[in-house]
């Protein structure tokens, strides 16, 4: 029993002094559940709030506005009145409101003449490609109508039912259309990523660098040399997922295909860029594997939007959103698989993935060592 | 004539000193050999004259062909092999070559000439499907030795060639580096086993980053009244 307590005090003491002088194990091991806590604590907010809805009110009578002041009373919905229906329209299509309601003319004459013949309507059309918010919507409208009937006096005055929602872009709200266009983005960020995260580092562990450097060759021909191979990979992967998911999920492809190649082109560039960047940084391939895994899995579920709404996020995190490159390529996939978005109306997520993998690849350059300098 | 010529070199790795202004000349026509115990800045000193480390203060000049060259600018005359394993174990012998040949630019009949030289000079002719990592230790340094070979070089730099490996295979080495320095390269090879000092043409001697000795290794040995050349470090 001594003996077996020695020796497993030895190994002990051992991995102690390898996790103390090891920076980034102790950063990993203190540093990570702080971030997780403070990043998941402020991030998962289930309860959505605040949803963008505007409201084209054809009615404009007491009864109409009460039924819109419930609406908001709950913080649930933030009203946005428009007059004209082309703007209105335009505004669920360009994806800068997920909810157009529409309020029929003579709706408080007809709760007050409770005529079955003419009930009192109310439509609301909110888009379909972000099903979770969708569901919310949809699970709000009807506790605020049921909260209405009891106001106004159930049918044939007023009826839950006589609130008709309909989903764009994705009528049935099928789950798969939501989760497998986004689920592109946060494999080939992985995945790019934790490959060429470890070529450079490889390269550093197994002394071929020292080797490549006393040669001719220039950094940035290193860089672009090996990109190329595993763009070739990532595109390729990209591909199948894309046939996958027309053909097997049969998600509708509703987009322009060539924005959405142009769109995975710059996506992976970046993704690549920022893989080669750890493995400059870390020059080691577990800390690089360890580097990647955080940078590509964390932004890709938490910070994308893939699951967790951005519009819930505090402020800090909301800005936090912009660097990472997951969300606006998410947002092109979501927009061009499910609505036929157009560029205009794509052009800030293709701006902001643009120049993330603009400035992953210049860093890429410059931080790439031209020596063996510790 | 083909010379390095070192000045004043100093430089630190982190904050321990590993050259403390050295100076000294490699001339071609001879081996030169780099001689010291581990930690005597015998890696150092090659990987600033390989442009791979940049010295804090002194200077690095190259001449050939009449003209002075700084590291950078003379990095296309060198060759450096450096003491790390440092080829890819999942290429063939063959594939090593061609990635070199891209790495230096050679034309197709460039190539053909001077890998099919190499490959006869090295007697690796019949390894040139065998992946490197399935080589043995002296089988490999040729290898390494014949990629950094292909630019044709002025100047080679070689960080411990011998370093584990066989008897055989270390005379083999030793009569490779013989026939390049013979061709009119200018070799300049580190080493701490004593017995290969002696084999070279002209020895500088290295302890703790400083130059203790510089010369031809039996004059040092008769300067120093030495009986084994390792003698010098406990002078």
């Amino acid at each position: 029993m001594k003996q077996f307590l020695t020796n497993v005090y030895a190994v002990a003491l051992k991995e102690y002094k390898h996790i103390v002088r090891d920076p980034f194990t102790l950063a990993v091991a203190l540093v990570m559940p702080l971030v997780f806590v403070f990043c998941f604590g402020f991030i998962i907010d289930l309860d959505y709030k605040h949803i963008k809805i505007t409201v084209r009110d054809n009615d404009q009578s007491a009864e109409s506005r009460r039924f819109l002041y419930m609406l908001s009373a709950g913080g649930y919905f933030d009203l946005t009145p428009v007059h004209s229906p082309l703007a209105a329209d335009e505004d669920l299509y360009k994806n800068k409101f997920p909810g157009l309601m529409i309020i029929q003319k003579n709706f408080g004459k007809n709760i007050r003449a409770g005529d079955v013949q003419n009930p009192a309507r109310v439509q609301l059309m909110a888009d379909g490609a972000d099903n979770a918010r969708a569901g919310i919507i949809l699970n709000y409208m009807t506790a605020v109508s049921q909260e209405a009937e009891k106001i106004f006096g159930s049918s044939p005055r007023f009826n839950a039912d006589m609130v008709r929602t309909r989903f764009l872009f994705n009528p049935e709200l099928n789950n798969r259309w939501f989760i497998v266009p986004a689920l592109s983005t946060i494999i080939i960020a992985l995945l790019s990523i934790l490959l060429t995260a470890l070529t450079v580092a490889k390269e550093w562990e197994n002394g071929s660098m020292e080797l490549l450097l006393s040669t001719p060759v220039r950094p940035y021909e290193i860089v672009a040399g090996k990109l190329a191979p595993y763009f070739g990979l990532s595109f390729f992967n990209i591909l199948l997922i894309f046939i996958l998911a027309v053909l097997v999920f049969k998600i509708p492809f509703n987009g322009s295909f060539i924005l959405y190649l142009s769109a995975c082109v710059i996506f992976i560039i970046g993704a690549l860029a920022l893989g080669i960047l750890i493995s400059i940084i870390t020059r080691s391939q577990t800390a690089a594997i360890q580097f990647a895994f955080a940078i590509g899995m964390l932004p890709g579920f938490v910070f994308s939007g893939f699951i967790f709404p951005i519009e819930n996020m505090p402020a800090f995190f909301r800005g936090l959103t912009f660097i990472f490159p997951q969300r606006w390529f998410l947002t092109i996939s979501r927009s061009l698989f499910l609505s036929d978005a157009s560029f205009s109306a794509l052009a800030v997520p293709f701006i902001c993935l643009t120049i993330f993998s603009c400035v992953m690849v210049l860093l890429s350059v410059k931080k790439f060592k031209k020596d063996v300098e510790p | 004539m083909n010379n390095v010529t070192v000045t004043a070199v100093v430089k630190h790795m982190k904050k321990t000193p590993a050259l403390s202004g050295v100076s000294m000349t490699f001339g071609g026509g001879v081996i030169n050999g780099i001689v010291g115990p581990n930690g005597a800045g015998k890696t150092t000193l090659l990987r600033c004259m390989a442009n791979l480390l940049t010295p804090e203060s002194g200077t690095i000049a190259f001449e050939t062909g009449g003209q002075k060259l700084t590291p950078a600018q003379a990095k296309k005359f060198i060759a450096y092999f450096p003491q790390e394993p440092s080829l890819y174990p999942d290429l063939s012998c063959a594939e090593h070559m061609q990635f070199f040949r891209a790495l230096y630019s050679l034309n197709a009949a460039d190539f053909k000439k001077r890998s099919d030289g190499l490959f006869a000079a090295t007697g690796m002719g019949r390894f040139r499907a065998r992946k490197a990592g399935a080589l043995s230790g002296g089988m490999y340094k040729k290898l390494g030795l014949m990629c950094v070979l292909l630019n044709n070089p002025e100047f080679l730099f070689l960080d411990e060639p011998t370093i584990g490996v066989d008897p055989v295979s270390r005379r083999e080495l030793w009569e490779l580096i013989h026939r390049f320095s013979a061709g009119g390269m200018n070799v300049v090879m580190s080493t701490s086993y004593m017995d290969e000092a002696l084999r070279c043409g002209r020895v500088f001697v290295l302890n703790s980053g400083r130059l203790i000795a510089a010369g031809a290794p039996h004059k040092i040995m008769e300067d120093f009244k030495l009986k084994k050349f390792e003698d010098i470090f406990l002078k």
